[in-house]
């Protein structure tokens, strides 16, 4: 292996080391406040409840005041696929699910290991009732979200949402 | 009605037979008139709606960071028909400027989402698109060109066309088209006598059919019942139908359907009909963008796109066009010395086959993928509009690779082969090549070459060895011969590629170096049913019987079929069905299916990206690195390359970040090309990767993987500053312990058998 791969690995090593612990508190917490606001939310129909972006979910611990530092970084497109998360939202809130999905489709088409996406595509999928698309999305976004806890604890939450976590 | 009157005549016995004659004869007349006129109407009402569906490659997209150097983007818009013009003077020009660029493009509504017209300046910086701003203000997130129409679902040895609406005919054609072919149209029944008593003058003097008098409306009539034959009767025929469409239709109606309907050229197969049609055959672009000189030329296709082929016959088509401008100038349409300069023009026609038969094998699997949904009828003649998933620069370039990587292997001409590739995440396929001649439309290998896949199995046989739990890369199994005794009593004794025993090897360095040997213990040992299991999550749709041969890739898949299993190996282990659609959408812009991203996990993704690392190794150590010259020096990719018995069959399946391309090849009548997958495929491969926009495969290790450093000749524990170590993933406790020195990896024996190391398998 290439020293620059060695490197990538080392560093890789440490943030895991680094962010386990208060990765293991916010996903224990998050847990908690998620499955609350979950159950609350769930019988009011209509769109999911829209976090602002960048801003913490409900009931969500605030991040840990020292970030754990992003293990990948940012792809070309982030600043795009930002702008078309955003229209998503905007077309969710105004309750156009399908636009919404069409447009973090298009997203992901150009920023396709972007795990909020996943996530985004799979809260979408479940406001429409397709709990399995739902269900993959999240795992799929989980593969992504290393060294990003909120990220993480919002796409477990989706996860036990659907019913298979 | 010819029974009634006849009925009626009988009843009068007394009159002679001459009258009983002349009445069937009348009324046979009548009735054949009654049949033309019938049959003519239906023709014209009928074609209105006889669409091809119309399949459009994906939009580009434009944003801050892409990596597209302005020359590539320059060249994506010559593509898409824009003009370089450096007034801008409407949607579809650009401008080009140092290290900038201007584009105006064109609005278009993709899939019910409005992409509007915009005027906005690219700056360009280190080969990447460094900002965008809008001429209004503002810098844009993102810009959308409009998709490239890539052709239409015609019936086989059928018609395509592309109906243009009376708003997007220019002016000027119905015009030219008077002046040149019918003076009189506004004013004639559909047929024009003045101008057939010349001709008929004129034949007579030659005594032969020489001059045509045919009205506009005789050749719409013409074109609808496909004859060529020139006999009087045929004429009367058509006469006759003419008027009876000149009584039923508006001069506006006949003229709207000749220019949908008029031949004007000849595609392999296809035959182009309709000046919509023709302007994207011979110019690549909308029929309201032609210039003068493009438009004309059209015009003069009228006369007989075979003899005046602009591309075969550029000089017949040269002279015929401007007698068309001359005409046009002589008629006032336009200035003389417009026509002038128009005249010194050259013809501008694009290059023909590589743009408009090209996508043919891409287009076989649209056809297939929206069979399951649209009977064909449906799809060539109710004009839906089909959104693709094709990448026209990928797939141009994947022509290409493999077109010259087979020039260059130097073999024989009957060695051909396939490609395929996708974006795993997504499951989109980029581009699909059937043949080295894309041009032309035939036997489509990446769909229907079914052929061994050799040691493409592998990864599924050491999946199935690390889900047992009893594996890990790092375990030792030994590459020794093996003989297997089969039902049917013959005994089964697999060798390596290069007929050496390589004794006991870590799994990492048997699937890296692709040793049969060790592959095959293995595989015996955590048995066939699992790894056929494996097989079929990963996306294999057939369910293949249990013979240990199966274990050295004894299976014959088509190359797409082989995409989608290692597409859900790119994916992290994430299954996403391949598709080359994303929207069919009908003639009033409605949406009427999607085809959205789906994903299942068939694999757990510590598992996939644990044998993904390996995959890696096989680029870096095993029996891809002799490739690894070729590629830049800090790309890592992951691949797998795969040889069949006699050296039938060279593929190899390689994925980056953003996409996975599987490359295969082969003779049809499968002879043996001496090529393995490295020597083969894997060089076509290398060919189409500068083409993507390659990103490292860099997947995060998921939860729960822990990394080890093994020395990877023996898999012996070892350290990062041992030679020959790598670094690799374990699952939790099951992490090899870590050297404190780097005797045990690299001891006098273990550094004699990397010495004694030969070259691996395949």
């Amino acid at each position: 292996m290439s020293a620059r791969a060695d490197g990538r690995a080392r560093r890789r090593k440490c943030a895991q080391r680094k962010s386990a612990a208060t990765a293991a508190l916010v996903v224990l917490l998050g847990a908690l406040a998620g499955c609350a606001s979950l159950t609350a939310s769930s019988p009011a129909p209509g769109p999911a409840p829209v976090p602002a972006p960048g801003a913490p979910a409900p009931g969500e611990p605030p991040a840990p005041s020292a970030p754990s530092p992003p293990s990948r970084p940012q792809s070309d497109a982030h600043a795009a696929s930002e702008a078309l998360l955003e229209q998503s939202r905007a077309q969710r809130a105004a309750g156009n699910n399908t636009q919404a999905a069409a447009s973090i489709e298009r997203a992901l088409r150009i920023d396709p290991n972007n795990a909020a996406l996943w996530v985004e595509l799979g809260e979408i999928h479940l406001a429409a009732g397709n709990r399995s698309q739902a269900a993959s999305m999240a795992r799929k976004a989980l593969t992504l979200t290393a060294g990003d806890a909120a990220l993480a604890s919002r796409a477990e939450r989706l996860l036990r949402a659907a019913g298979s976590g | 009605m010819p029974r009634d009157s006849a009925k009626k005549r009988r009843a009068k016995p007394r009159r002679s037979w001459l009258w009983k004659s002349v009445g069937a004869v009348l009324a046979i007349a009548i009735g054949w008139c009654g049949y033309l006129a019938w049959s003519v109407g239906s023709e014209f009402e009928g074609r209105r709606w006889d669409l091809p569906a119309q399949v459009y490659a994906a939009p580009l997209e434009l944003y801050a960071g892409r990596a597209l150097p302005a020359d590539a983007l320059a060249a994506e818009l010559r593509r898409l028909g824009y003009r370089e013009d450096p007034r801008l003077p409407g949607p579809g020009t650009y401008r080009l400027g140092l290290g900038r660029m201007e584009i105006a493009t064109r609005g278009f509504d993709y899939a019910g989402d409005q992409e509007p017209e915009r005027l906005v300046s690219l700056a360009f910086a280190n080969g990447r698109i460094s900002r965008i701003s809008e001429a209004s203000g503002g810098t844009a997130a993102l810009v959308r060109l409009d998709p490239l129409l890539i052709g239409s679902l015609f019936p086989a040895h059928g018609e395509d066309r592309i109906i243009v609406a009376p708003a997007e005919i220019p002016p000027l054609l119905p015009e030219a088209l008077k002046a040149v072919e019918d003076r009189r149209f506004d004013t004639h029944l559909g047929l024009d006598l003045r101008a057939i008593l010349r001709a008929a003058l004129v034949n007579v003097q030659a005594g032969e059919i020489r001059q045509g008098a045919s009205t506009l409306t005789q050749q719409l009539v013409r074109s609808y019942f496909l004859s060529n034959e020139r006999s009087w009767a045929r004429k009367i025929e058509e006469a006759f139908m003419a008027v009876a469409l000149e009584l039923r239709y508006s001069k506006d109606d006949l003229m709207h359907a000749y220019v949908n309907e008029i031949y004007l050229g000849q595609d392999g197969a296809r035959a182009v009909h309709g000046f919509g049609l023709a302007s994207q055959f011979y110019f690549g672009k909308p029929l309201d963008e032609l210039e003068l000189h493009e438009l004309a030329l059209l015009v003069a296709e009228v006369r007989g796109p075979t003899y005046y082929d602009p591309r075969r016959h550029p000089e017949r088509a040269l002279e015929r066009r401007n007698l068309v401008l001359r005409l046009m100038a002589d008629s006032g349409l336009i200035a003389a010395a417009e026509a002038d300069k128009a005249a010194a023009r050259k013809l501008d026609v694009v290059d023909s086959t590589r743009r408009s038969a090209t996508q043919s094998a891409f287009l076989s699997l649209v056809r297939r993928q929206l069979a399951a949904d649209y009977p064909a009828s449906e799809l060539e003649r109710t004009g839906l509009t089909v959104l693709s998933t094709l990448d026209p620069a990928i797939q141009s370039a994947a022509e290409g690779a493999l077109a010259d990587g087979i020039a260059a292997l130097g073999k024989k001409l009957d060695l051909d082969g396939a490609v395929v590739v996708t974006t795993p995440q997504t499951g989109e396929v980029r581009a699909l090549v059937g043949g080295r001649q894309a041009d032309v439309e035939g036997f489509n290998r990446a769909l229907d070459a079914r052929r061994q896949i050799g040691s493409l199995i592998k990864p599924a046989v050491y999946l199935a060895a690390l889900e047992s739990g009893r594996y890990t890369l790092a375990s030792v199994v030994d590459d020794s011969p093996i003989e297997v005794k089969l039902d049917n009593g013959d005994v089964w004794s697999p060798r390596n590629f290069d007929g050496e025993a390589h004794g006991p090897v870590p799994l990492v360095r048997a699937l890296a170096e692709s040793l049969n040997m060790a592959t095959v213990r293995l595989g015996l040992d955590v048995g066939l049913e699992p790894i056929r299991d494996v097989l079929q999550r990963l996306g294999l749709a057939q369910k293949p019987p249990l013979y240990p041969s199966m274990l050295l890739g004894a299976l014959a898949l088509t190359p797409i079929e082989v995409a989608q299993i290692y597409n859900t190996i790119a994916n992290g282990g994430f299954r996403a069905p391949l598709r080359a659609v994303r929207n069919v959408v009908d003639e009033d812009g409605k949406v009427l299916q999607s085809y959205p991203i789906e994903i299942a996990q068939a694999i757990d993704p510590a598992t996939m990206y644990t044998i993904n690392q390996a995959l890696v190794q096989v680029m870096e150590r095993g029996t891809g690195r002799t490739l690894r010259g070729q590629l830049p020096a800090d790309l890592v990719v992951a691949g797998k390359t795969g040889t069949s018995d006699d050296l039938r069959d060279s593929w190899f399946a390689g994925f980056t970040n953003d996409h996975l391309v599987v490359a295969w090849l082969g003779a049809d009548d499968n002879r043996p090309i001496g090529l393995t997958g490295s020597s083969g495929a894997a060089k076509i491969w290398a060919r189409v990767l500068p083409a993507l926009e390659a990103h490292s495969y860099d997947a995060p290790p998921p939860a729960g993987v822990e990394t080890a450093w093994i020395d990877y000749g023996t898999g012996a524990p070892s350290a990062a500053r041992c030679t020959d170590a790598v670094q690799l993933p374990f699952p939790p406790k099951a992490a090899p312990p870590r050297a404190f020195n780097c005797e045990g990896a690299t001891g006098l024996g273990a550094r004699i058998r990397s010495w004694l190391r030969h070259d691996g398998g395949e």
